[in-house]
């Protein structure tokens, strides 16, 4: 009681100071003051009003008190909000809640849109239809209730309510770009592209033009998908998303220059973008410049260190490099991160080898097979493997596996080749080799790069098999290397980055082909064994880099949206 | 593995230690550190703070309007240096404070204009002078004839109600008044008193400000007229004139204005930019009635500022995004953490100006155009500043934080900011070596041992293989011809048994379920039977016998087993499911029985 009393009357002396205060100001008052408060209508300042909100005793005792509007709060919670201070928020909202009983419109929309972050998109669809009630023309609400819904996974209902939205607001790109997104989802791509179309048009946005990209891609449509990404980086020029989509599709349809261009464009506007660290190291490795790549993937390991994708490159950069150990503890940890992904296992078992340990190649290879059972280079490197393990009759049988799946690959027929020539079936032999021409002749259509060591080795070959020197191949074989020495300066490193692979099999083959014919029929197992092998290693880590950066971007992709 | 991660922790800390130096002295070079009190008790906003020279003494003063606690104990406070000149109590919270000349006696003073709820608090030499409301909003006719009529005692508060209700429902003529409203909230029996009090006041649909900022009139000096420009709740833009306080312009929003920026002179030409809570930013310009140009940003604006002819805008995203004032995007910046305010450093005796961004990591970013170009690490996040004249020093930067405290520091009068990116180009971690591990003697060990055995390892490993496999399978069919597993795999008797065991010993309840898993064909002529050691238990049956089973119901047979044994030894009783008549179970279950507790002799 005590304690009240002294309130009061500090109370009533801050009054007696005021009024004081106000009695000065009146004797400040100036007749231009009067004049503007006549002019403007608007009350004097009664000290009272601006310090004590108490109803004092006054001439009309019946005058009603001044009732607060409801959003005279909503400009706090928006700062709050976009602070991302959420529990202030949500108190605040609590209280303007109650003070409304629920009337207010923008405290409700918040809380949704909070509930939406924290993850709890059924409440947050719930109050943003209340928001929608309560205010029934507001476009707003109805998109924010249709977000909702997609985010649930309803995207029929979305495409409904979104529908209604565009009634009301003809021309928002938002309305039209999440129609556009649920359409993509429903696999309705028609639609898809007319709405997300329809969104361009209105507004340019990055996220439009990724989108319809995406629609493309869906129906395997890369040119126009190509274009698309265009348009976007000619719109927004420094957006790395972007270019590194750009470069990766360049990538796809084989056009390296640009693609490696745009991929560098997209690092030196973003250094650490994980993406295109991953595209434009391993278009560094199939040129063989396994250390720069390795620069730019040692920033993609410390922002990414779980990443299986990134460590085959890392260890195939190794491999490269003659590394094998290192290449081996880098392929395990991907082979721990991802145990399902073949290629690292097919990559564990080329290094594996390599290395000479044919019992782990074999474990890793079979493994790689079980997890892909449909791939001709899979099976040829088993029977590498078995034919070092002495394992003849298993490696025959992976060879014809190898030869039926294999369709383009011609390493595998010159393998299954020298295995038949080694076990004295030269029949055989002769067939597999011409498949092998064939094929090669094939690749040399598509591309003019073809490895420089599956032609030594066919040119040793030849002979022994008394095809003579007046074959088809050599012919051809004549004019490739004409070809390929008047190309090699003009062309890009793609051919050297080959050669670079290939030396150390070939320095430690050397001595075993030099005498083919002798060497074949009683004792040949160990060095055909080496002459096998090798030839595959310099074609894979190339080939499978690209492959498995591909796969990558596909998942990244996948994670992003 | 584990010492070559120590091994780079050790190589990587101190590098990293120094560079966190180098930056933080870096920073702190270019400012000097003149006051921070972390129990100033202020919750405030950039809007809320402002530094004004109030008593045309040269000595300029910081003015605060202080949010309290957020329901009371707001307050004007006022700054000579650092310590509080004067507070004055305000009686709602307040939104936005601006300084502005109102008139052009001398000495030249500025009033304070306070913004609070649907009012402008205008102060003079720190006293109350002037308040102004904001015009109101338009009445529904319907509603307003219907509290005429109220007033007039021609229709009583039950129809009153309904009517205003079905006018709420309808919604097309926008929203009720807060009395309608509020009337509508109340119990009935409380609706009379409430229509009786209100119902002889006039009737007006209220708004409020939600931003505040001043226009120069008609000079650009510093201390010529200036006009204050208002946002509202109700979408619209008034521009006030400062001596009659009338509205000289009223411009209309799509959505509720959050952020104004103002540049121009009102009677030549002027720009406003503003940012609205839908995360659009549209253009007005002198005599325009709607916005012109709109940016529509990805995420909501958390910080507006003009650099020249251009807009920066802080991003929910954690974005810096620059725009022209037609809407083309120039360049975006990822910040490394989430914006708080921004404030423009305008050092007009260098001429140098910046965007200043804090982040809720603890720092304020200075950015010239895209280049970051001083970092101030500060103790607390900020949540309000300003930079200006404070005091008789002209590049003060003045900041409250998230905990309530004020942070004052100087800008040194050498200190110069170069005009490019202090960011070294490649990322830090480009020089990281990669965690490899080295190879160890084993492992190379290991690898030769291979290299040297691995036909003979791999005909081992392949022998085994098939050893195991056989073996595998002939314990499978050994356990499918003797029925030792628990479920059934006959086709023509489909059961499954479970078992469970109760009680903690000597006595333990058994319970066996039994399961016909068929889909139609009922089991018949069943029996439970029970294989145990009978040194160690006695069951109290033996033998249970089996009623038709209803495909797919859970049958539960129960049975007490003692253990008779003192010895702590526990054994597994086989449960046996048999067809009357034949020897051979159908299923069997193994029950390993706990360890019994021994008995208690009393």
């Amino acid at each position: 009681m005590a304690e009240r009393e002294q309130d009061s009357t500090v109370n009533q002396d801050q009054c007696a100071k005021q009024v004081e205060s106000g009695n000065i100001q009146g004797d400040e008052q100036t007749p231009d003051k009067q004049m503007s408060d006549v002019m403007s209508g608007s009350s004097l300042l009664a000290p009272e009003a601006v310090k004590s909100p108490q109803p004092q005793p006054r001439p009309r005792p019946k005058k009603a008190p001044e009732l607060p509007i409801f959003e005279c709060k909503n400009w706090l919670i928006h700062q709050h909000y976009i602070r991302k201070e959420y529990e202030l928020c949500k108190s605040l909202i609590k209280e303007e809640l109650q003070e409304s009983q629920g009337m207010c419109e923008y405290a409700i929309y918040v809380q949704a849109l909070i509930m939406r972050q924290e993850g709890n998109i059924q409440e947050s669809l719930e109050l943003f239809q209340t928001c929608s009630l309560l205010n029934p023309q507001s476009v707003e609400n109805l998109k924010q209730v249709a977000r909702s819904l997609f985010l649930l996974g309803k995207h029929k209902s979305a495409i409904d309510v979104y529908n209604e939205a565009s009634k009301m607001n003809m021309k928002d790109w938002e309305i039209f770009h999440n129609l556009g997104v649920c359409h993509l989802f429903l696999k309705e791509y028609p639609k898809a592209k007319e709405n997300l179309k329809l969104a361009i048009q209105y507004s340019r946005h990055e996220v439009s033009f990724q989108m319809l990209a995406r629609v493309y891609l869906l129906e395997h449509d890369v040119d126009m998908a190509l274009d698309i990404y265009k348009r976007a980086v000619e719109f927004s020029p420094e957006n790395p998303d972007l270019l590194t989509n750009l470069g990766l599709l360049y990538l796809q349809t084989g056009q390296f220059q640009r693609a490696f261009e745009h991929l560098g464009n997209a690092l030196t506007y973003d250094p650490v973008h994980v993406k295109a660290i991953m595209a434009a190291g391993s278009m560094m490795q199939s040129h063989g410049d396994f250390d720069v790549a390795l620069t730019k993937y040692r920033v993609a390991a410390a922002s990414t260190p779980e990443s299986a994708p990134l460590w085959n490159n890392i260890a195939m950069c190794f491999f490269g490099k003659k590394k094998y150990v290192a290449a081996i503890s880098c392929l395990k940890r991907a082979v721990y991160l991802a145990p399902f992904d073949w290629k690292v296992q097919y990559n564990l078992g080329l290094v594996h080898l390599t290395m000479q340990q044919y019992a782990s190649a074999f474990h890793y290879l079979s493994a790689a097979i079980n997890i892909r059972p449909k791939m001709g280079e899979l099976y040829m490197l088993l029977a590498v493997a078995l034919t070092h393990l002495e394992d003849e009759q298993n490696a025959r049988r992976a060879y014809e596996q190898a030869v039926l799946f294999d369709q383009k690959n011609a390493s595998v027929n010159l393998n299954y080749c020298i295995f038949l020539m080694n076990h004295g079936e030269r029949k055989a032999a002769v067939r597999q080799f011409s498949v092998f021409e064939q094929k090669l002749q094939e690749a040399r259509k598509h591309s003019s790069s073809v490895d420089q060591e599956l032609l030594d080795m066919a040119a040793r070959l030849g002979p022994s098999l008394h095809l003579g020197e007046n074959l088809v191949w050599n012919k051809q074989q004549g004019a490739d290397t004409a070809n390929s020495h008047s190309q090699h300066p003009s062309r890009a490193p793609l051919p050297t980055a080959h050669t670079n692979n290939a030396p150390p099999t070939m320095d430690k083959e050397a001595p075993v082909p030099t005498a083919p014919p002798a060497e074949l029929e009683p004792t040949a197992p160990p060095p055909e064994a080496d002459l096998d092998a090798l030839p595959s290693p310099p074609t894979h880590p190339v080939e499978e880099e690209t492959e498995s950066r591909r796969g990558d971007s596909q998942r990244v992709a996948v994670q992003a949206d | 593995m584990a010492s070559t991660d120590m091994e780079q922790k050790g190589q990587g800390s101190p590098k990293g230690v120094l560079e966190k130096v180098t930056s933080s002295h870096e920073g702190n070079a270019k400012w000097l550190h003149a006051h921070y009190d972390p129990y100033s008790t202020l919750y405030t906003f950039s809007s809320c703070i402002a530094l004004a020279d109030l008593h045309g003494d040269g000595d300029n003063k910081l003015i605060i309007a202080n949010l309290g606690t957020g329901k009371y104990d707001m307050k004007l406070k006022v700054y000579k240096g650092t310590t509080l000149m004067t507070e004055n109590t305000i009686i709602d919270l307040p939104t936005a404070v601006c300084t502005f000349f109102m008139d052009t006696h001398d000495p030249r003073t500025p009033a304070v204009a306070v913004a609070s709820g649907p009012y402008i608090y205008v102060y003079k030499n720190l006293r109350p002078y002037f308040k102004f409301t904001l015009p109101p909003l338009d009445v529904n006719p319907v509603e307003q004839d219907l509290w005429n009529q109220a007033k007039e005692d021609k229709i009583d508060v039950q129809v009153l109600k309904e009517m205003l209700e079905s006018l709420r429902a309808d919604g097309s003529e926008g929203t009720l008044t807060v009395r309608s409203l509020r009337f509508l909230m109340l119990d009935p029996e409380d609706m009379p008193t409430f229509a009786n009090l209100h119902k002889h006041s006039p009737l007006k649909r209220q708004t409020v400000i939600t931003c505040m900022t001043t226009l120069k009139k008609s000079h650009s000096e510093e201390d010529a007229i200036s006009c204050l420009v208002i946002g509202t709740e109700s979408k619209d833009i008034y521009i006030l004139d400062p001596e009659a306080f009338t509205v000289l312009t009223k411009m209309v929003l799509p959505s509720v204005p959050v952020f104004l920026d103002v540049t121009g002179l009102f009677d030549v030409e002027f720009r406003i930019v503003v940012s609205c809570r839908n995360g659009n930013i549209y253009s007005l310009k002198k005599g325009s009635k709607a916005p012109k140009y709109s940016i529509e940003l990805s995420s909501q604006p958390v910080g507006l500022q003009r650099m020249g002819k251009n807009v920066v805008v802080g991003c929910m995203d954690q974005t810096l995004q620059c725009y022209t004032t037609k809407g083309k995007r120039l360049w975006v910046l990822t910040l490394p953490a989430n914006v708080m305010t921004m404030e423009l450093m305008d050092y007009k005796s260098r001429g140098f100006k910046a965007i200043m961004v804090a982040l809720d990591n603890c720092e304020v970013h200075v950015y010239n155009e895209k280049y970051l170009v001083n970092t101030i690490k500060t103790e607390d996040i900020v949540t309000g500043m300003k930079f200006g004249r404070f005091g008789r020093e002209d590049g003060a930067l003045v900041m409250t934080t998230k905990g309530g405290g004020l942070i004052v520091k100087i800008l040194k009068r050498n200190s110069v900011f170069e005009e490019k990116d202090s960011r070294p180009g490649p990322p830090a971690s480009q020089n990281q070596k990669l965690n490899i591990p080295k190879k160890t003697k084993l492992y190379v060990d290991q690898t030769m041992r291979e290299r040297e055995n691995a036909v003979t390892m791999h005909r081992m490993f392949q022998r085994d293989l098939y050893r195991l496999r056989l073996d595998a399978a002939r314990s499978y069919v050994k356990a499918l011809e003797t029925s030792m597993t628990p479920m059934s795999a006959d086709p023509l008797e489909p059961l499954k048994l479970s078992a469970t065991v109760n009680g903690i010993g000597p006595s333990f309840k058994l319970t066996v379920n039994l399961q016909n898993t068929s889909s139609a064909t009922p089991s018949i002529n069943l029996l439970i039977t029970f294989q145990y050691d009978e040194k160690l238990y006695q069951l109290q049956r033996t033998s249970i016998k089996v009623p038709l089973l209803v495909p797919g119901l859970n049958y539960a047979f129960q049975t007490l087993v003692e253990c008779i044994s003192d010895k702590a030894i526990a054994d597994t009783i086989k449960v046996f499911v048999l067809r009357k008549g034949k020897s051979m179970p159908i299923i069997t279950g193994n029950i390993n029985m706990p360890v019994s507790e021994a008995q208690v002799v009393v």
